[in-house]
């Protein structure tokens, strides 16, 4: 098997606070792996180790075998292979839908700006924005936004695509064009990590969920186990709140 | 030119003798003011840039403590010059080189460089906070595609930092247009110096200065026009263009956005 990510006794602090406890998991290549869990519960915090945006107290990450918290390879070569789609989308507003996806691909692939401009291009199209180029992120809505967020970082050409909760900001009819994206990706071979609280996509997508409760993975398989069997008893609380919300 | 002419009749007559002399120092206000805002700018954003670059876990420590003392001198040169007037680091300046180190500093160019070192204290704290103020989150999604702190800025924080605090620079401008008065204190051939010396040839204040405040009104009133006018400009369109698709090429039409 083809190990892209794997995570070994991974550990968080902030303070005293012990957000992460020894986490271990891996991805392999072609796997879409959901990641689910209550608020609270260290799922985005996990993610955003991956690339590096927090610094794991302790622990180790292996990018094809090799220790990226080591000194080997820069922060940035790695933070390239591994896209990022946010909860905010965090498009550039200075720049328009087309240069959102050419500025990393110029200034950090360092590819000429007519073939980065071919390659933005191609992925806009897959996400159904090739039609407004030239607007600005503040001209569009929040599903258009996300669709941007996802071409810019797949015109980065990753190996994998961390999404953190990329829908919840989104208002409910737009969440649906995000997630027929995503379930075109999933469809074409890309790896993807996705923390989410869509349960159908999980259910639907994932190769793998991975339900997190206080910190740690407390129960990881395929998700005919997780959403119909579940063999941890918080598991099984937190789908039953999920799915049966009351009020 | 009789002593108990009317107002205007003063106001003319001064206007006439003097003109020259007006011109000459306005044309050495807005010289030095604005090679002054100039450059005070661009030491600002220099600055502005050096105090935000992040200390991450991975910085050595040489790094570390390099970044913490170039810190502390940038924070000492914005806190003396914020903290003290103008004038009097005017003439610390002009006749500290003069005396301690024999140098006779051309006017003109001390004046700008007394500017400019002011206008760049007040900057580096306006340009750190306009990059404070745009969201964490394009910070983090440049650094998460791989961009480097300083193509972060160049790319995305600066175009946007700056934009938001054009008002606040031409702020600055003005303020520097209307504070070369003091330099006078130098002799400095500016508009407030040249006025005394139009003032003086006939002891008629009142009207002398009421010229020298038209032309000051004149030049910071067309100085506020013109970047208020940049600031529409760099805004950009508010519309933009829908493009058709491939097959279709010349199906475009526009779309007035709602937001803005």
């Amino acid at each position: 098997m083809n190990r892209i990510i794997e995570v070994k006794h991974l550990s968080k602090n902030f303070g005293s606070n012990e957000v992460l406890r020894d986490i271990n998991f891996s991805v392999s290549k072609g796997e879409v792996v959901c990641i689910i869990g209550a608020s609270g519960s260290g799922k985005s915090t996990l993610l955003r180790c991956l690339n590096l945006l927090e610094h794991p107290t302790s622990g180790e990450i292996l990018y094809h075998g090799q220790n990226i918290l080591e000194h080997k390879m820069t922060t940035a070569v790695y933070r390239a292979k591994m896209g990022m789609v946010f909860q905010q989308f965090n498009l550039f507003n200075n720049l328009s839908v087309l240069d959102n996806c050419v500025v990393g691909q110029v200034k950090v692939l360092k590819k000429d700006k007519e073939a980065a401009k071919k390659t933005a291009m191609e992925y806009l199209e897959l996400v159904g924005m090739s039609q407004f180029i030239t607007a600005k992120p503040n001209q569009i809505s929040g599903g258009q936004k996300q669709r941007v967020a996802i071409a810019r970082a797949l015109s980065m050409e990753p190996e994998a695509l961390l999404f953190d909760e990329p829908t919840s900001a989104l208002d409910p009819e737009m969440v649906g064009e995000v997630l027929k994206v995503m379930k075109t990706l999933a469809n074409s071979g890309l790896t993807m990590l996705v923390v989410t609280h869509e349960m159908g996509f999980a259910r639907d997508v994932a190769n793998r969920v991975v339900f997190m409760d206080e910190g740690i993975i407390a129960e990881e398989d395929v998700p005919e186990v997780i959403f119909n069997n579940p063999k941890n008893e918080r598991t099984r609380i937190f789908l039953k709140r999920i799915l049966e919300r009351d009020y | 030119m009789s002593a108990d002419a009317s107002f205007f009749a003063w106001v003319s007559f001064i206007w006439q003798q003097n003109w020259p002399l007006f011109l000459r120092g306005a044309g050495n206000t807005i010289y030095i003011a604005l090679t002054g805002t100039i450059i005070g700018f661009v030491v600002g954003v220099l600055i502005g840039v050096i105090r935000t670059i992040p200390i991450e876990h991975n910085t050595n420590l040489v790094k570390k403590v390099f970044l913490k003392i170039v810190d502390f001198v940038l924070l000492a040169y914005i806190e003396i010059f914020r903290g003290t007037p103008m004038m009097v680091q005017a003439m610390v300046l002009f006749y500290g080189t003069a005396i301690v180190f024999g140098v006779h500093l051309p006017l003109i160019a001390a004046g700008i460089f007394i500017v400019s070192i002011n206008t760049g204290a007040y900057m580096a704290e306006i340009v750190r906070g306009g990059i404070l103020s745009i969201d964490k989150g394009q910070f983090e999604a440049a650094h998460a595609i791989g961009m480097t702190h300083s193509q972060t800025m160049t790319s995305v924080i600066l175009p946007q930092a700056i934009r938001n605090i054009l008002p606040a620079t031409s702020n600055e401008f003005v303020i520097n247009i209307k504070d070369t008065a003091v330099l006078s204190i130098i002799s400095i051939s500016e508009l407030f110096f040249m006025s005394k010396s139009a003032a003086g040839a006939n002891f008629r204040y009142f009207e002398t200065f009421l010229i020298t405040c038209v032309v000051y009104f004149i030049m910071t009133f067309t100085v506020t026009r013109i970047l208020r006018w940049i600031e529409i400009k760099l805004d950009g369109p508010s519309v933009y263009t829908i493009h058709g698709s491939q097959s279709v090429p010349e199906a475009q039409f526009r779309i007035v956005d709602g937001g803005q």
